[in-house]
């Protein structure tokens, strides 16, 4: 099987919009959350969240929206767009001059896309509205394909004039993960010599305080502590938005073109666990199957894990069950890797997480850092054992590890090796 | 004597069809929301109308709100006023637009069009006309007809090498077609020595048929009956003036309108551009016809024909018209 590179990305972020700040951000631990203007009403018992800046996507009409200097979207190309699609369209631009494609490049019947956005509630909750109040032939003739959960890969392979294999994913917050792995597999199958991936969510009001009701979101008012992982006080996730875009080529490709490369993507593993909908298994057994199915089918022993990207997402439940997790693992007397929870400072982009943290594990492995796992005052006792890592450690990981964990109990795990 | 179209002379005056009902505040500011992106023109033309229900103001609401879809750089095509700027291919509107367009069009002037009516509308004059003729009650047009070469070829008595028309458009109100010159014509290996022009008399004889295919695609006749190819004849014409000089590589822009039509006799006026450069015109000329069972026709040529090389053979049936350069 032909090996498969990250050769290009992209990131619109709380932390950066761009390669080097989210570097800087991630190396210094800034964190991207705030007290979020659409939260600080009386009624909204949630008050920080991690918008993305330099955008103002806030209008249903897509004309109204503003964009960073240097991004200009035809209004053709805007209408059926969605917040998400468009962070994802900037993304994109960065993700093919990073990887120093040319148009041809991008669109010929080798090249691919998979994608992972939750759709936009926002703009599904504006048609549905304007539907029920203003008839049902009132509704902006792309609504629905500015809504519903594929809003992204619809976009992108129209806009990019993609020929090869497309689709999206729906495992919630493992979405982007499960679209790396299966973009992973048709290149080592040798169907796609290369493949876009791609993770976005709109992170806006109505993506974020859905979740408030099911006490998954952290209450804080402090934009300091609202997010930390691991840590005793832990009491939610802090909710974000964005888009960050992943270019993967085989070896065959990387080296006609004769392009750099961040890391090898060596392969996945993914396990559920059966359990319950919403609530990760107490023990973190999927999640732990799916570590040991990655290692297995990357050949990596246990021992040579460098760095972990945890999904930790700084709730109660899901922080515990993943500590023990790592725990069934990296036992002793084997050297424990570094691991941090980065949505420390990012919050979780639930469909974004996966190509986020993929990215950022990208970034680790080819400029040398292990982001540490921030805002720790007091580390949970479940975590004892754990090489949890509270500062950024200056030495290049050669073997990283990426989790995620999604709604139904879906895991995946990522391997990336130095190249 | 006519009263102010504006001006509806009493409190429960009702002048026009389209006057629904009261126009409010409250819907001026819905009005101007809707068309917050469109000129401050078309926005004035929807309150006017929305007031006292005159579709005059319709055309100017219609063409500001195509023109708030188009892309900035083809907008400055709609100020040509051109009736067959053509939605697709001169104006980039592809149909989820047009329904962005249709949506809008219903908003502001309170009205349904119903998709099966889209379909047929293919230029700026064709919604133009759609429009005015659903808000005065009318029945609606006939749609305008495309005819690319291979369709023209099938219909017409006149076929190459002596067809000057390469595509055209058949309305109702008139018929519109390009012909090329692309100097492998015949006659320009004499006309003129070393010197290819393309005769006055020929750019008369594209005009005529023109007029051929508007009769024969365009005019409605009796029932049962249809206009017979085989009786179609050039009888005169007036006003006759050729303005530019016309050589291999121009691209003719041939019109037609009719201003008479009673059998046997239909009389056009016709100009010929190149661009936007007058070319010739012709203030009159016209043609007599027949008519015929519409069931004993028989189609001349129905399948795609790849225009002949030219080569000399028989004149055209139409035209003998002697243009003044000629």
């Amino acid at each position: 099987m032909p090996k498969v590179y990250i050769t290009g990305l992209g990131f619109i972020t709380s932390i950066g919009n761009d390669r080097a700040s989210v570097t800087n951000s991630l190396r210094t631990l800034q964190h991207g959350f705030e007290h979020y203007a659409p939260f600080q009403g009386p009624e909204v018992p949630v008050k920080i969240a991690a918008p993305v800046r330099g955008f103002q996507l806030d209008s249903t009409d897509p004309e109204d929206w503003t964009f960073p200097a240097g991004y200009t979207i035809k209004r053709e190309v805007l209408r059926g767009m969605s917040p998400n699609a468009v962070y994802s369209w900037c993304a994109m631009q960065q993700a093919i001059a990073d990887a120093r494609l040319t148009d041809a490049e991008v669109s010929n019947r080798h090249t691919g896309l998979y994608a992972a956005s939750g759709g936009s509630p926002f703009l599904m909750g504006h048609m549905l509205h304007r539907m029920h109040t203003q008839g049902i032939m009132k509704c902006s003739p792309l609504g629905i394909v500015a809504s519903i959960a594929g809003t992204l890969n619809f976009n992108l392979v129209a806009h990019f004039r993609i020929k090869g294999a497309s689709g999206g994913f729906s495992s919630a917050c493992a979405s982007s993960s499960h679209a790396l792995g299966f973009a992973y597999d048709e290149l080592a199958l040798g169907r796609q010599k290369r493949m876009f991936v791609v993770g976005a969510e709109d992170g806006n009001l109505d993506a974020i305080l859905p979740f408030a009701s099911m006490r998954a979101l952290s209450l804080q008012t402090d934009p300091n502590l609202a997010s930390r992982p691991f840590d005793t006080g832990r009491d939610g996730f802090v909710g974000t938005g964005g888009a960050v875009v992943l270019v993967l080529e085989t070896e065959d490709e990387v080296a006609r073109r004769g392009v750099p490369v961040y890391c090898e993507v060596a392969g996945w593993g993914q396990a559920s666990d059966g359990h319950n909908v919403a609530i990760s298994h107490p023990d973190g057994q999927g999640l732990a199957a799916a570590i040991q199915l990655a290692l297995e089918a990357t050949a990596t022993p246990v021992e040579a894990v460098d760095y972990v990207n945890a999904h930790a997402t700084s709730t109660p439940i899901g922080d515990t069950s993943e500590a023990r997790a790592l725990k069934s693992i990296f036992r002793p007397p084997t050297t424990r890797p570094a691991i941090s929870s980065t949505k420390a400072i990012t919050g979780h982009g639930l469909s974004l997480a996966g190509a986020m943290e993929s990215g950022f594990c990208a970034l680790a492995i080819r400029d040398g850092f292990m982001p540490g796992s921030a805002h720790i005052t007091n580390l949970d006792p479940e975590c004892d054992g754990l090489n949890i890592i509270r500062s950024t450690l200056s030495a290049q990981p050669r073997v990283v590890l990426n989790n995620v964990s999604g709604f139904g109990g879906a895991n995946v795990s990522l391997v990336f090796k130095q190249a | 004597m006519v009263p102010n179209p504006d001006q509806p002379t009493g409190p429960e005056a009702k002048p026009f069809i389209g006057l629904a009902k009261t126009f409010t505040p409250e819907d001026e500011a819905a009005l101007r929301e809707s068309l917050k992106r469109c000129s401050p023109s078309t926005f004035e033309a929807a309150v006017q109308y929305r007031r006292t229900g005159n579709p005059e103001h319709v055309p100017a609401v219609v063409i500001g709100v195509i023109e708030r879809f188009v892309e900035p750089d083809l907008r400055v095509k709609l100020k040509e006023a051109d009736d067959d700027l053509r939605l697709i291919d001169d104006l980039g509107v592809d149909s989820l637009t047009m329904m962005e367009i249709v949506v809008l069009v219903e908003d502001v002037l309170t009205m349904t069009i119903n998709n099966d009516e889209l379909r047929n509308l293919r230029t700026v004059g064709d919604v133009k006309l759609f429009i005015d003729c659903k808000i005065r009650g009318l029945p609606l047009p006939k749609p305008t007809k495309f005819l690319p070469v291979e369709q023209i070829v099938g219909v017409m008595p006149i076929q190459p090498p002596f067809l000057f028309l390469n595509e055209a458009s058949v309305s109702s109100s008139g018929a519109n077609a390009k012909y090329k010159i692309t100097g492998q014509e015949f006659f320009l290996q004499g006309h003129f020595k070393d010197n290819p022009v393309m005769p006055a008399s020929i750019m008369l004889e594209a005009l005529g048929q023109l007029g051929v295919l508007f009769l024969l695609e365009g005019i409605a006749t009796e029932q049962g009956k249809v206009v017979s190819p085989s009786t179609i004849f050039f009888t005169g014409c007036e006003g006759v003036r050729a303005h530019r000089i016309c050589r291999p590589g121009d691209i003719l822009s041939i019109s037609i309108k009719p201003k008479r039509t009673k059998m046997p006799l239909a009389t056009f006026e016709g100009s010929i551009r190149v661009g936007q450069e007058k070319a010739a015109i012709v203030e009159e000329f016209t043609l007599t016809f027949g008519l015929e069972d519409a069931a004993t026709v028989t189609p001349l040529v129905r399948l795609p024909v790849v225009p002949a090389p030219t080569s000399i053979t028989g004149l055209g049936q139409v035209a003998n018209g002697t243009g003044p350069n000629a």
